[in-house]
Order: C-alpha cells, then sequence, then structure tokens
C-alpha cells in the first residue's frame, strides 16, 4: 500500500514560549486539493514550513509521501514544489533567468502547464524583475512553483496581488491539476476561492484545526441564517432579527427555527430575494472567529 | 546553478577588486628606484621605537638593493594590499550571501528548493573564493614584469607561495563573512560585526606587546619578506609542527569556520 502523500499527527510547533501548532493531525489523499482557512498567525504559513522542512517540528508525526521532512527534507522537496507565502524573486535577475533558476532544480517540467501561464500571464520576461509589479512577481513565483512536474503541491496563498481575472485563471489550472492526480494544498485569505477550489477545508485557529462537530454545528447555525434583501421601505418581519446587515444592504437575519417556515410566513412584496441553505466560507469564517475571540466586530 | 547565479552577483565587484589590486601595485613598483634613493637618505623608519616599523625600514632600506626591492613588495603587495584590499573584499563578498537573501525574502525559496544545504553553502563559496583569489595571483604574477621595467626581478616560485598565503589569508574572512551571514539578517549587521573584528585585530596589531595575538601577525612583513627572499620554504609554511606552518593554521581556521557556516545554514530557521 502506498503512503498518502501527506499525514499528520500531533504535530506541534512553539517559537519560544510561544505555541503555534497545537496537536494538528491530518491526512491527505492522493488527488485531494485540501484548503487550509484561518485568519493572521493562525499557523497555516508555519504547517506548510514545516510539512517542506524548513522548520523543524518540537513533537508528533509528519510523513510527506511516506518520509519524515526531519530525516528526508531533500527527498520530500524534490517531489514537492512549494509557494512561499512571501513572494521569494530575485530581484536582479530577468524573469526568463529567475525562471531558468527556479526551474533547473527539478528533473521534470510539464512544458505545456509552463506554456499555458506564461502564455496567459503575458510577462516581460527579459527585463528585470526588479522592474515587476506585486502582481508580475507572484505570477511569476507561480510560473516556477507550477511548472514542475512533482506530486505534491503547498501553495502558501497564491493568489496574493493578483487580480480577480487571473484568479479565476489559477483556479481553472489548480483544478486541471486536480484532474491530473496532483495533490495540493492550498491556504488562501480569498475564501470564496478556497471554497471553490477544495475538496476539503480545514480551518486553522490559534494552531489548531476546528473540530469536526464544532463545525457541522457553525454550518448548521448558518442554515437558519437566511439573507434576505427587503424591498425598499420595508421592515424586517416578525420572527427574525438582523444579525449583521452587509454594504449592499442585504441581511443576515437569526429565525431561530425553520428559515423556510418563516420565509413562507411573510407577507408578500416584503422580500425582494432571499438564499437559504447555502452557507457562505465567509459567513463559516466569521461565526468561527466570533465564537473563539468573542470579536463580533 | 546557484554557482552561476553567485558569479553573476560578484564577477563586477571581482573586476573592480581586481583593477583595485593592480592600480596599488603597478605606481609602488614603477616608482621604486626613486623611493629607494629617498629610502638611504632617510633614516626615518629605521630611528622608530616601533620595532615593527623598525624592521620594515632596515628591510626596504638594505643597502642590497634586490633584498631591499624583495622587502618593499613584500610590504606593498602583500602586507598593504592583499591584507587590506583582500580582507575588504573578502566581506564585500561574503556579507550578502545569505543576509541579503533574508533582506530581499528569497532565503525561504533558496531553502525550499531541491537541493541540500551543504551543496547551497558550497555553491555560493567558491565562485566568491575563485574571485577572491585569483586576482592575488594575477597581480602578483603581473608585478614580476613591471618589476622588468625597472630592471629588476621578481623570483616566481617564491611569488607564488607567498600569494598562497596571501590567498588563504583572504579565504579566511570570506568564510568568516560567510559564516556571520547565515547567523545575522541584515548585510548591514554582517559587515558591522566582521569590521569590527577586523578593526580590533588591527588594533592589537598596532599594539606592540599584544602584536604576535593578532590575525595579522600571521601574514605582515615578517612572514612575507623572508618567504620572497626563499627563507621560509613551502615546508615551512604548511608544517604545523617542524615549522611556523602559519599557511595551515590558517587554513584549518578557515575549514573551521566553513564547518560552522555549514553547521549554521544546516540550523538555519527563516
Amino acid at each position: 500500500m502506498t503512503a498518502p502523500p501527506l499525514h499528520v499527527a500531533g504535530l506541534q510547533k512553539a517559537f519560544g514560549a510561544r505555541v503555534v501548532l497545537r496537536d494538528l493531525s491530518l491526512t491527505v489523499a492522493r488527488g485531494e486539493l485540501l484548503g487550509l482557512v484561518g485568519p493572521n498567525g493562525a499557523g497555516k504559513s508555519t504547517l506548510l514550513r514545516t510539512l517542506v522542512g524548513l522548520l523543524p517540528r518540537d513533537g508528533g508525526t509528519v510523513e510527506v509521501g511516506g518520509r519524515d521532512p526531519r530525516t528526508h527534507s531533500l527527498a520530500i522537496r524534490q517531489d514537492t514544489c512549494y509557494l512561499p507565502g512571501e513572494t521569494g524573486v530575485y530581484l536582479q535577475l530577468t524573469g526568463q533567468q529567475f525562471l531558468d533558476f527556479a526551474l533547473g532544480f527539478y528533473p521534470r517540467l510539464d512544458m505545456a502547464r509552463r506554456d499555458q501561464l506564461l502564455a496567459a500571464f503575458a510577462l516581460p520576461l527579459q527585463q528585470k524583475v526588479r522592474s515587476y509589479s506585486a502582481g508580475m512577481k507572484q505570477k511569476l513565483a507561480l510560473v516556477a512553483t507550477l511548472s514542475p512536474d512533482v506530486g505534491l503541491y503547498l501553495l502558501d496563498e497564491p493568489d496574493r496581488a493578483l487580480d480577480a481575472s487571473v484568479r479565476l485563471f489559477l483556479r481553472d489550472v489548480l483544478r486541471g491539476m486536480r484532474r491530473a492526480g496532483k495533490t495540493m494544498v492550498l491556504s488562501s485569505h480569498h475564501l470564496g476561492e478556497v471554497e471553490t477550489l477544495a475538496d476539503r477545508l480545514e480551518f486553522l485557529f490559534d494552531g489548531a484545526f476546528v473540530p469536526a462537530a464544532e463545525l457541522a454545528s457553525a454550518r448548521a447555525r448558518l442554515r437558519s441564517r437566511p439573507r434576505v434583501r427587503l424591498r425598499e421601505g420595508a421592515a424586517l418581519p416578525a420572527g427574525a432579527r438582523e444579525v449583521q446587515r452587509e454594504p449592499d444592504g442585504t441581511l443576515v437575519v437569526e429565525t431561530g427555527g425553520d428559515p423556510m417556515a418563516w420565509l413562507r410566513a411573510v407577507p408578500d412584496g416584503l422580500i425582494e430575494s432571499a438564499e437559504i441553505g447555502i452557507p457562505r466560507l465567509e459567513d463559516l469564517y466569521a461565526l468561527l472567529y466570533t465564537s473563539r475571540t468573542g470579536d463580533r466586530s | 546553478m546557484i554557482a552561476g547565479k553567485t558569479w553573476r552577483e560578484v564577477r563586477v565587484m571581482a573586476l573592480a577588486y581586481l583593477v583595485i589590486l593592480e592600480l596599488l601595485c603597478v605606481p609602488v613598483l614603477l616608482l621604486w628606484p626613486e623611493i629607494y634613493g629617498d629610502l638611504q637618505r632617510s633614516t626615518l623608519l629605521r630611528n622608530l621605537g616601533i620595532d615593527w616599523l623598525k624592521k620594515i625600514g632596515e628591510g626596504v632600506g638594505s643597502r642590497d638593493q634586490d633584498i631591499a626591492y624583495l622587502n618593499w613588495c613584500a610590504v606593498m603587495l602583500f602586507f598593504r594590499s592583499t591584507n587590506l584590499v583582500g580582507t575588504a573584499a573578502a566581506v564585500l563578498f561574503g556579507t550578502g550571501l545569505f543576509a541579503r537573501e533574508r533582506e530581499n525574502q528569497t532565503f525561504e525559496f533558496l531553502l525550499s528548493r531541491p537541493v541540500a544545504r551543504g551543496r547551497i553553502l558550497w555553491q555560493k563559496f567558491w565562485p566568491c573564493a575563485v574571485c577572491l583569489t585569483v586576482p592575488i595571483f594575477l597581480v602578483n604574477a603581473s608585478a614580476i614584469l613591471w618589476s622588468r621595467c625597472i630592471d629588476l626581478d621578481l623570483p616566481k616560485y617564491e611569488l607564488f607561495l607567498a600569494s598562497t598565503h596571501a590567498a588563504v589569508f583572504a579565504l579566511l574572512f570570506l568564510a568568516a563573512t560567510m559564516w556571520v551571514s547565515i547567523l545575522l539578517r541584515t548585510q548591514a549587521h554582517v559587515a558591522a560585526a566582521i569590521g569590527a573584528v577586523a578593526i580590533v585585530q588591527i588594533g592589537v596589531y598596532l599594539t606592540q606587546r599584544l602584536r604576535p595575538y593578532s590575525l595579522f601577525h600571521l601574514a605582515d612583513f615578517e612572514w612575507y619578506g623572508p618567504i620572497l627572499a626563499g627563507n621560509i620554504p613551502a615546508w615551512q609554511m604548511f608544517d604545523p609542527v617542524r615549522g611556523p606552518g602559519f599557511t595551515t593554521w590558517l587554513l584549518l581556521a578557515t575549514g573551521l569556520l566553513y564547518w560552522l557556516a555549514h553547521r549554521a545554514l544546516r540550523r538555519a530557521e527563516l
């Protein structure tokens, strides 16, 4: 039986007195795309760095393709591509020189994917990277990370500094890679992107994954919170209280019981549109965050 | 690949270093006849109370012009040029090796490539080592040609031995700077740390009773002069038991610093 691309059990990591990862356990199957979500400082980047052997762990077990990063870091890096959260590109090189340098370490490249990325990104490869914008540097780093033909891709905020159209393109590329059987772990602050891409999500708060039961409970709670847009001048009908008002005027309301029953009981003409039973990742994230930090802002 | 990138980063500095060394070499050699005349007339250096300056004065003011010229070359080509400019170049080359990666946020990128950290270290070290040592040999070889312009000869083999020692001395500073470049996070801090060490070492050298405890004592006029004059054969340079073996001590110290750098990089966190 072949080992899963990623298996973590009881992982712990601290920087001095500050505990960053608390007893994390995780298994990612071959061809799976795992989304990592969490606030800044939750430990997402530390987790990815530990997986690739850039940071030593303090406790627990980590196996990447059946190998321990503590003892087989080089072998792991030969079959893993890691995109750091901080875009690390050499400013003194031209884009082409940087790609030659970055890709030269890997024995096998997916030339079709590289060409696809380069064609879509249209980077001025003959110019020095120094002259690139933040988005262009991120695109260059993406070409360098996604072109090698390896089994596992660890992507720390791959959509950072990218505009919406490029994010959509990147989503298609990652989907194609997943179809090709590549395993990916992706952390992002663009929650919508992760939600549409990932086979599975893990919420990381304060160095620990949110337990499945807590997640299920939060999802259930969100299902009782429809989003409604009232007709102009209309007041919120009885039986619901406003939880949140979004900038476009949409209200998130708490109905207490069955939201469908409440909606059916609302007199005609008061509600312009409603969305029920589709918990958005943003809402889930906010609910989990609020319940853990008590921050209601 | 890493070696190629390192080479690209240091090649202009290496060229500038070569030119500076050569510019320091040419005038002092071509002006030697006039300088020798002045030295013959002056007793200033010989009458100084500072013993090492007195020895230099006696050496370069020798009545035998061939001996005086060899001593002059030991002072100017080695004690002055390669010691000071070579040390400065070593610090310049070594400072950015890892601290610049941290400053530019490419350290994580570099360490996450599928290449062993020991190999990263070596591929950054050897191009710098070549850029640091080759100019020493080239400039000192050119001194043979310049000497012919003033009808004097420099012994090739002895010059090669002295250049080898000077190159090892510069490598010591390169290894030290590379190690500190891994430990500290900014180039300014690395340069300040190594600069402080060099200044303290020079200060110790200039203090008469403390001079034997200075690193520069291992590469001063009293060492290069006898090498050029053929009084210190190669075995004495390299044999730490029967001869002073200064070159071997420097090589061992360089090896130790390289090992420390290797250990620091292996343990380096982001």
